[in-house]
């Protein structure tokens, strides 16, 4: 019998009290957790977005950042078109080492069920691209033919079919990226060549023929020559050629990132809320308990006990139902997160990826670190009184 | 155990009515056939089948509240368990849902019913080990007082 | 062996007023002595036994184990004191519900830091079955009738071969031939072990199993009532 298997038998011993420390234990694990998951799994999202870009500066039509950003982010298809004249002059900008067109199109709307609709297709010049190439090359060894798409994540060939069907136009599917939690999970990357194809076929074999303005260009992906300061070339860019808007790649999702800080505070504001409440009830539970208790107590002081050890098994009770509940709660939480992130994507409208292991072991440790310090506080005043408390009086109950 | 009774009873009717309200079918979506006539998708049929499963747990939830014997405990908890293993498959394996993230099936269904199953198998498991601890003969005790 | 030195002891109902428990005693317990002390309910008699085993302090007076005032002891000197060399027999239930017989009579050695605590089970299990409680080491204790629930506290008590033995009206509960049985117990443990008892009781019918006895009333021990046998 040693201290931790006494504090074992008491927890047993009582289990309506221990069931409703532990519950507020599981709660507050939960909650950080999950706090924790979604703030830094928006963030993980947000850059691995922004290095899939793979650009210092994306030159989009003046007035259309917003509907680009949230395209990319979201997954919300938009077009927006400017003339093709920007590319030139764009790559003449001073500092500029590489430009490359792309065009935003989308599918058609519900088109077929159980596929992925309103998808957000980004065509891409493959001579001049630095921003797929280079990972085609890694992942297939070789580069886009026509016909053949990449996807993101989320994007799949419907049970029964060879390829995706779009605007009447059969594609491969030749390779599918890794998640990023954002819009570009759903997106299509193709060749400006494939784009074409399928603008041509769909006039004969879509319900909606797919229309590419002539001699247009949706954005110019910009790379900026190395020890060049990118926003010194953005504000170039601005300053010389009108009816363009410049975001640069750190500034990309401003407005977005103004909703998570947002949505960080309501979360952890309700985090501070549950961490209050429960350092009450766990108090106030830990006082009921200690106050029955206090004859046994008494009687463990009369038998030998210090008041040191008296306070190490109420304090030991309390760590213990801390660590089982924050071990609980972090499991469920991790569960529901991961089961439910699309749906999380879908509510909150932002993006998200659940964190890499380093990370998510992290924050599973602050969550149940969070779980012991909250309950072991509310524990140790009551369990400081009923242990220096006078041992007679104790047990005149 | 009383509070594994009480659990799965709960988890019986996340498993039992959430799949009612998040199907294609009940989103007014269907398979459409050429000549017009359609016919339910296969969330449809999860759904229908989750009651089969919610139902004998919601049993199983309210005899072990009652129940004392470790016996009856242990079979229970047993029983709890492999209908949470039947509310996994049923979404992934056994029927399915829509392959399509932007379906409600697929993205609410299908993880409630995975969810529900796994706490529910999570808390059978316990049931068993506390059920297994309970003294037997001359000593039989009350299951606690939880 | 315990010595009260013109002992006081008030305890305090709310903020202004206090209950005076036990009033200038003076009294001194031999080594290997089976006192009795008798009185009505509010007398000062378990206050008595909680002073001499340190549970409490006087408000005035002194009171001196084996010549050490229990004042001048650090609160872990006062545990180690009480573990090894005081066995507590209670008035009332006093075991933990959520340990077995096994382990309740085993509990006070984990306190003692000193002793290895492996050699517990052995001497726990040896003193139960001492007792009669052989077949009864796993059970709870609310498996188990009123009797065997107090032999287990003396069991318990026994566990780390005390010096004295403070017992708080141990049979008030019980039947009378319980009673017996656990007075012949105190009796014969005296006899042949000579470890020196101190035994509350209301009833006087219990002073013939002690060597010495004394009434207490009013928080006071009655003069002349020191008797020896």
């Amino acid at each position: 019998m040693s201290l931790i298997r006494l504090a074992l038998r008491n927890i047993a011993g009582n289990t309506f009290r221990s069931f409703v420390v532990l519950l507020c234990a599981l709660l507050i694990s939960g909650m950080a957790l999950t706090t924790g998951m979604i703030l830094f799994g928006a963030d993980n999202s947000l850059r691995l977005a922004m290095d899939r870009l793979g650009a210092d500066i994306i030159v989009v039509p003046e007035g259309a950042a917003d509907r680009v950003e949230s395209a990319l982010l979201m997954g919300r298809p938009t077009q927006s078109w400017m003339p093709a004249s920007v590319v030139d002059r764009v790559a003449a900008a001073m500092d500029v080492q590489a430009v490359s067109p792309q065009l935003y199109l989308a599918t058609l709307s519900n088109a077929s069920c159980c596929t992925v609709s309103d998808m957000f297709l980004i065509a891409y010049d493959p001579r001049t691209d630095f921003v797929v190439t280079p990972w085609l090359e890694k992942t297939i060894g070789g580069v886009l033919r026509l016909g053949e798409v990449i996807g993101g994540a989320d994007v799949f060939v419907p049970a029964g079919e060879e390829g995706i069907k779009l605007y009447g136009y059969h594609v491969a599917l030749k390779a599918k990226m890794e998640p990023t939690g954002t819009g570009l999970d759903r997106s299509l990357f193709l060749t400006i060549e494939t784009a074409q194809e399928m603008a041509r076929v769909s006039r004969i074999k879509a319900e909606k023929p797919l229309e590419i303005p002539q001699n247009s260009v949706s954005a110019v992906m910009v790379k900026v020559r190395p020890g060049c300061n990118p926003r010194a070339v953005a504000l170039n860019i601005l300053v010389h050629i009108s009816g363009v808007t410049p975001i640069l790649s750190p500034d990309m999702f401003q407005s977005q990132r103004k909703e998570l800080t947002a949505l960080r505070n309501g979360v952890v504001m309700a985090l501070i809320i549950t961490l209050v409440f429960s350092v009450l009830l766990i108090g106030l539970v830990f006082s009921m308990a200690a106050n029955e208790r206090r004859r046994e107590l008494g009687v463990l002081r009369a038998l030998g006990a210090t008041r040191s050890f008296v306070f190490q098994v109420l304090l030991s009770e309390a760590g213990l139902l801390a660590m089982y509940g924050g071990v609980a709660g972090a499991a469920l939480t991790i569960l529901a997160v991961v089961l439910f992130r699309k749906l999380i994507i879908a509510t909150l409208g932002i993006p998200f990826l659940v964190p890499a292991l380093p990370m998510l072991a992290a924050l599973i440790l602050g969550g149940l670190a969070c779980s012991l310090l909250t309950v072991m506080l509310a524990a140790m005043l009551p369990a400081y009184r009923i242990s220096h408390e006078d041992p007679s009086i104790a047990m005149r109950e | 155990m009383k509070a594994i009774g009480i659990f799965f009873m709960l988890l019986a009717l996340a498993i039992g009515v959430v799949p009612q309200f998040t199907n294609c079918s009940a989103q007014g979506r269907a398979i459409e056939l050429p000549g017009g006539r359609t016919i339910p998708m296969k969330c449809h049929w999860t759904a229908m089948a989750a009651p089969a499963v919610a139902v004998p747990l919601l049993v199983v939830g309210g005899l072990m509240f009652f129940s004392r014997r470790r016996e009856t405990l242990w079979a229970l908890s047993l029983l709890g368990s492999v209908l949470g293993i039947f509310a996994i498959l049923l979404p992934t394996y056994l029927i399915g849902v829509c392959a399509s993230d932007e379906m409600l099936c697929n993205i609410a269904m299908k993880p409630t019913l995975i969810f529900g199953g796994a706490v529910t198998l999570g808390a059978g498991l316990v049931g068993l080990v506390l059920a297994g601890k309970i003294r037997s003969g001359l000593f039989t005790e009350a299951a606690g007082s939880d | 062996m315990i010595v009260f030195e013109n002992v006081t002891k008030a305890y305090p109902v709310d903020k202004k007023n206090r209950v005076i428990a036990l009033q200038e005693v003076n009294l001194e317990i031999p080594h290997g002595a089976f006192l009795v002390i008798t009185g009505r309910s509010g007398s000062g008699k378990t206050t008595l036994l909680n002073l001499a085993a340190g549970l409490t302090r006087p408000t005035a007076g002194r009171v001196l184990f084996e010549d050490v005032d229990w004042r001048s002891l650090p609160d872990h000197r006062q545990s180690l004191l009480r573990n090894h060399k005081i066995g507590f027999v209670f008035q009332f239930p006093s075991l933990l519900p959520s340990l077995t017989a096994l382990e309740n009579v085993a509990l006070p050695r984990i306190f003692d830091q000193g002793r290895a605590r492996q050699g517990a089970y052995e001497r726990a299990r040896g003193l139960l079955r001492s007792l009669a409680l052989g077949d009864k080491l796993g059970a709870y204790p609310r498996q188990l009738s009123v009797g065997q629930q107090q032999r287990l506290v003396i069991a318990r008590a026994l566990l780390n071969e005390p010096e004295i033995l403070l017992a708080d009206e141990p049979t008030s509960d019980l039947d009378e031939q319980t009673e017996s049985e656990i007075m012949e117990l105190f009796r014969q443990l005296h006899a042949n072990t000579g470890i020196t008892i101190v035994l509350v009781t209301h009833s006087t019918q219990l002073i013939r199993y002690g060597t010495h006895s004394i009434k207490m009333a009013d928080g006071r021990v009655l003069p002349c009532s020191l008797l020896e046998k």
